[in-house]
């Protein structure tokens, strides 16, 4: 028996005695419920580095001189403003015990500060309306959009937009 | 704090309504601007954008609208199960519409390379159209530009009054222009100088060698001066300049020489040496003759006063004949002197030229051994009388004769004519010969105060110099033309009245 069979027997023997002595183990991480909140909060903060970073470029190429990616930037500004009060809805909601929300009736619900100060309550209630941002935001893009159709129209295909 | 949750809900199903017709009308114009150009990057980029906050919007507002009319049915444990599932769509559409959105940048840079690559072959493609289109007009319009450049400088080569010669490296001529044939003297017609050698033409050949191999050494040569002989002989003085030609493709390298005949201008400045020499020496001999001419007046009168007291036999009367010969010897060439100065007194009177040269041949015919010359005369019957001192231009015209007399020996030809200058109008007097001519280094000699060729005691070397001082004296000029063995020919000018 040459020195390469040694090793070789000596391998499989170490791995054989490995795998039958093995403890159970954890090998998928499980994904409790907070996580998915983490996650969404991501998702706002990664969609306001975006607009931000379209609002950025569209200054640094001067494109905000047409009037079409001018409306683009606000609706991407407004984006950004909505994902803030999106975003901070969901921290007083779920991360901080400083507020507590009670569904009273249809019609009515119950916010109530831990310190008892009514400033909180009231910035969350408008919080709550981010219809109010948002909208406006999908308003600017659609006209923006409108007017970029407009004048690649006008120019009649020649002058291609921007 | 209890609140109203109206218009939070209000809000909320408006804004959730609005969001996806707005979201879907925004798709919508993208869907047409990207109609309108398939290829435009931008367009679709927008595209994308649209339908990921299209589907951000949809996916949201239906969530809110179902959550709302869930909570409001109280179904609150179905919503508690579709929750995540909204949930984990809104997230993931809020990832791929800040994914789509970051590209921006470079999406941006790509199009407008894209971009300006297109516009360069939209040129390129409109240039290629534009020159297809009207290449044969273009060519056209190229050829007669051509034509007019080529004429205008083909103008400038055949009409400059200067030689303009083009040769090769080794001095093989190419092309010649007319002046150059007319410098030259020769045909256009019969004469065919291409592929001659310019070397040929040149008297001093070295000279010439050496400029050539200036022009290669240095590219340009200006101003060089030599020599040329003519078709016939002659030779003039030319300044040369010249530069090499850059050859293009397979053309060989050639030499441009600007050639200027300067013989006139060169021979004007010699007369004009020749003038203010003469005139100096003028000015030198009329001094001494004054001095010379009044002690002569009275060794003379004494002399004759002396001869009269002696006996024609005596030998002192001989000897005072001999006193008395060379005094007036001695007085007579300090008349020619003074004439040569134009110190002398002359009578002008109007007279016929003609008449005056009839006279002189006659007297030269009568007094002079001629014995086989044949004397011709040329008279153009358009010359006026002319305001001339008679005694001073017949010495001229015999002095002219004689020495031409002298030059053709025995047999020979002599030509005396008449005849107008085409630009002043003066008259020109021109004595010609067949002799033997004058040497070229006695030429600037020849009206100098005693200079003579021939042997001592057969000429005072002052004739010559009597008539410059004479024609000058009228206002007149007189050259020479001589070429040793072809003859001599001298030019008398004098002012028409």
């Amino acid at each position: 028996m040459n020195s390469n069979n040694l090793k070789r027997a000596f391998f499989t023997a170490s791995l054989t005695g490995l795998l039958l002595s093995a403890d159970p183990v954890l090998a998928t991480q499980t994904h409790g419920q907070p996580e998915g909140l983490y996650v969404h909060q991501m998702a706002h903060i990664f969609f306001i580095i975006s607009m931000g970073s379209l609002d950025f470029w569209l200054r640094q190429r001067n494109l905000i001189k047409e009037k079409g990616w001018k409306y683009i930037q606000l609706s991407a500004v407004l984006f950004i403003l909505w994902n803030i009060d999106a975003a901070l809805v969901h921290f007083l909601d779920e991360h901080l015990d400083i507020l507590g929300i009670t569904k009273i009736e249809l019609w009515h619900i119950r916010v109530e500060s831990i310190q008892g100060q009514n400033s909180i309550s009231i910035l969350y209630y408008l919080l709550k309306l981010d219809h109010l941002l948002c909208v406006p935001a999908m308003f600017f893009l659609y006209y923006g959009l409108k007017t970029i159709l407009n004048n690649s129209t006008a120019d009649d295909g020649n002058r291609v937009n921007p | 704090m209890i609140i109203s949750s109206i218009p939070i809900l209000i809000v909320d199903l408006i804004g959730s309504i609005l969001m996806i017709i707005l979201s879907l009308l925004s798709l919508r114009l993208v869907f047409k601007l990207r109609e309108q150009d398939r290829d435009n990057l931008i367009w679709t980029y927008l595209w994308w954008i649209c339908l990921a906050l299209s589907c951000f919007a949809v996916s949201r507002s239906a969530g809110h609208i179902l959550k709302n009319f869930l909570l409001m049915t109280g179904q609150e444990a179905f919503w508690a199960k579709v929750r995540p599932f909204s949930g984990a769509i809104n997230t993931s559409m809020f990832f791929v519409v800040g994914a789509v959105t970051l590209f921006f940048e470079r999406i941006w840079v790509i199009y407008q390379l894209i971009r300006k690559d297109r516009q360069a072959l939209q040129a390129a493609h409109k240039e290629l159209l534009f020159l297809n289109q009207n290449l044969e007009r273009l060519v056209e319009k190229r050829t007669n530009a051509l034509s007019v450049s080529e004429y205008k400088y083909r103008r400038i080569f055949e009409v400059s009054k200067d030689m303009i010669l083009v040769t090769e490296k080794d001095g093989t001529i190419i092309n010649l222009n007319p002046s150059g044939y007319d410098l030259l003297g020769l045909d256009r017609e019969t004469d065919k100088i291409e592929s001659r050698n310019a070397r040929e033409f040149m008297a001093e050949p070295e000279k010439w060698s050496n400029a050539i191999a200036s022009v290669q050494r240095e590219r340009s040569i200006s101003n060089v001066e030599l020599d040329i002989i003519t078709s016939d002989g002659t030779v003039k003085r030319i300044l040369l300049s010249g530069s090499m030609a850059e050859s293009s493709g397979n053309e060989k390298e050639t030499i441009h020489f600007l050639v200027k005949d300067i013989e006139q201008r060169k021979r004007m400045e010699e007369q004009l040496a020749q003038a203010d020499k003469l005139a100096s020496i003028g000015e030198l001999s009329s001094g001494v003759a004054h001095e010379i001419n009044n002690p002569l007046g009275v060794m003379l009168g004494y002399t004759q006063l002396l001869l009269r007291g002696e006996k024609k036999s005596s030998e002192r009367y001989a000897d005072l004949k001999t006193i008395e010969k060379h005094v007036r010897s001695c007085k007579t060439i300090v008349e020619d002197l003074l004439s040569f100065s134009r110190k002398s007194e002359t009578e002008k009177e109007m007279l016929d030229i003609h008449q005056i040269i009839d006279d002189v041949i006659t007297f030269v015919q009568h007094h002079s051994n001629i014995g086989h010359i044949s004397l011709e005369k040329d008279y153009n019957p358009d010359v006026k009388q002319l305001l001339i001192d008679e005694k001073k231009i017949k010495q001229v015209l015999i002095n002219l004769v004689v020495n031409a007399i002298h030059a053709v020996g025995k047999n020979g030809q002599i030509w005396i004519s008449t005849d107008l200058s085409e630009h002043t109008g003066d008259l020109m007097v021109k004595v010609r010969d067949d002799g033997h001519g004058i040497e070229k280094k006695h030429l600037k000699n020849i009206f100098d105060p005693f200079f003579t060729t021939k042997p001592t005691g057969e000429g005072t070397g002052l004739g010559l110099s009597v008539s410059y001082g004479i024609i000058k004296n009228h206002g007149g000029h007189i050259y020479v033309d001589s070429k040793t063995g072809v003859g001599t020919t001298f030019t008398v000018t004098l002012p028409a009245v």
